[in-house]
């Protein structure tokens, strides 16, 4: 720790400095009286000057949460020397966690123990908060010197996002052959009806359609469409955002794919991960729980990386999207790398949704009038981008923050099912 | 000076001594990092439409190569809903259903501007042109 004199003692030795003067000055030495407390009192806080011997460590109730959510750190701070301490406490702020109390918080640590600080925690946002180690200022008994570090070492708090139970999801046009819910185009085992054929050897005796058999003359036997698993991959667009002091369109797309892919995943769907921006990061398509927490570890470190390099589809590893997969973009349509690359992929025939995050509520009209004129310009621009998207083939699902995700997956649900024949070309 | 001045000089003097001892400053906020939040950020988008709306104002080239492919890529999308496109309209349907203002930014055979400094399309115009192409 770093020692430093308190801001009091170069007061308490000028007014001693001043009394004796004052003595000399006028011969009285009455004057002199006074300052000699303040001379003992500098003096034996000088002399006796020791550096306190506290350690201490941070420790959080659990080290993930969703956002939103309360927690509580423990700071312990323990005194190993002979003498009692006085402590100040401030653990470390940012502008995404809520602290209570905000301020330091001072407490008197006995000579050989050990006290316990508690603080109360809120996440603001998703993301790694980094919580430690926080800063604290000893101070000896008689106060004169003040002693500076930090106490214990970082500790990450993982805050998730916050998920939307979606009731419906985007039904995908092609289905994988591992089992799953959603019903598929093929013809085998299943439960959904599709068909009528003529018996044929190696049929079972049980998908014999007893009715059209005594209609038709011969064995018929039901052909039925299987429920498959498909491959999802939700491509997050990081390139750039628009934000407001309280939130931004990255927040609200983090948000919408983790309970886009829990959902997928709970409907036993492989689903993978591409943050496509700036830097590039992806997570291969898998199935399971451990792979939820696979992509919401991947999503809260997404982040607006500035690049000017210019990427597109040739900069994805084949991998990574798979043949016949449903590609769920998670995008505010602001930067044209983005928007080139949703055309590119649907050029190149991949089953392709847009969720397009609205960036229209973090961003209010400049304060001139040409400024709302450019708003207003920048609102049908807009329009005339999601129609032309539209035009090519690929639903787009807006969604404002404040909304729920579920009316504009319906949306492009209908949109997807009256533009089937052509998506499938 | 007589013994009861001298003891209320000194009960005065270590009354000021006690004020200043109370007036010594008090410590410093211990130093710890700052809440930085993140700074808001506007779109490239409306930054570039910002500017292209103030240039356009005083610049008849700026108005021509810059906003009016915007305008017809706007125009176009609106007319596409109602059956229309810009390229087939005839001048007479085109003045009726975008008015006269719009019609001359966005016509097909608009040539490039004469004077190319002159005058170009002030944003008072713009928005009644923007008007026109909401209710479309």
């Amino acid at each position: 720790m770093n020692g430093s004199l308190a801001p009091r003692t170069p007061g308490v030795l000028a007014l001693a400095g001043a009394g004796l003067i004052a003595a000399l000055a006028t011969g009285r030495p009455e004057l002199a009286l006074i300052a000699v407390p303040f001379l003992v009192f500098a003096g034996a806080g000088l002399v006796l000057v020791r550096e306190p011997q506290v350690t201490g460590a941070v420790e959080l109730e659990r080290v993930r949460v969703l956002e939103g959510e309360e927690l509580t750190a423990t700071v312990r701070v323990r005194n190993d020397g002979p003498e009692p301490v006085e402590v100040e406490v401030a653990p470390a702020r940012t502008a995404q966690l809520a602290v209570v109390p905000a301020g330091t918080v001072a407490v008197r640590v006995g000579a050989q123990s050990e006290i316990e600080v508690a603080f109360s925690l809120r996440p603001r946002r998703w993301g790694a908060h980094g919580i430690g180690p926080v800063a604290i200022r000893a101070r000896d008994a008689l106060g004169m010197t003040n002693w500076e570090g930090r106490l214990g070492e970082r500790v990450d708090l993982r805050a998730f996002p916050s998920e939307e139970r979606l009731r419906e999801l985007v039904a995908p046009l092609r289905t994988q052959p591992f089992l799953g819910t959603h019903v598929a185009r093929a013809r085998a085992e299943g439960i959904e009806f599709a068909d009528i054929r003529p018996f044929q050897v190696g049929d079972r005796v049980r998908q014999v359609n007893w009715r059209a058999t005594a209609r038709r003359g011969s064995l018929q036997v039901n052909q039925r469409h299987p429920e498959h698993s498909s491959d999802v991959v939700l491509l997050l667009d990081t390139f750039e955002e628009a934000r407001d002091e309280a939130s931004g369109t990255l927040d609200s797309a983090v948000r919408t794919a983790a309970s886009l892919a829990r959902a997928h995943l709970g409907q036993r769907d492989r689903v993978g991960v591409v943050d496509f921006g700036g830097t590039l990061h992806w997570l291969e398509p898998a199935f399971g729980t451990t792979q939820l927490y696979r992509i919401v570890d991947a999503l809260i470190s997404s982040n607006i990386a500035f690049s000017y390099a210019w990427r597109n589809v040739d900069s994805l590893p084949q991998r990574v999207l798979p043949p016949g997969a449903l590609i769920l973009v998670i995008t505010p349509l602001l930067d044209e790398r983005s928007i080139a690359l949703v055309s590119e992929l649907r050029r190149r025939g991949c089953d392709l949704t847009v969720v397009e995050v609205s960036p229209l509520d973090h961003v209010p009209p400049g304060p001139t009038a040409a400024d709302a004129v450019a708003y207003e310009l920048w609102r049908l621009q807009r329009e005339a981008l999601r129609a032309h998207l539209q035009a090519l083939g690929i639903a787009v699902a807006v969604w404002r923050p404040g909304g729920t995700l579920g009316p504009a997956l319906e949306e492009v649900n209908a949109f997807r099912r009256s533009a089937q024949p052509a998506l499938r070309a | 000076m007589t013994l009861a001045a001298e003891i209320t000089l000194i009960v005065l003097a270590g009354v000021a001594v006690a004020t200043c001892v109370k007036l010594l400053p008090a410590p410093r906020p211990l130093r710890r990092r700052k809440a930085v939040s993140a700074a808001p950020s506007r779109p490239q988008q409306l930054v570039t439409l910002e500017r292209l709306v103030t240039t356009a104002g005083p610049s008849a080239v700026s108005a021509h190569a810059y906003l009016r492919p915007l305008l017809i890529q706007i125009v176009s999308h609106r007319l596409v809903a109602r059956g229309q496109t810009l390229d087939r309209m005839a001048e007479t349907t085109g003045r009726e259903v975008l008015g006269d203002q719009l019609w001359d930014i966005v016509r097909p055979e608009r040539p490039f501007p004469a004077d190319r400094h002159g005058p170009g399309v002030q944003p008072q115009e713009l928005g009644a042109m923007l008007e026109v192409i909401r209710r479309l």
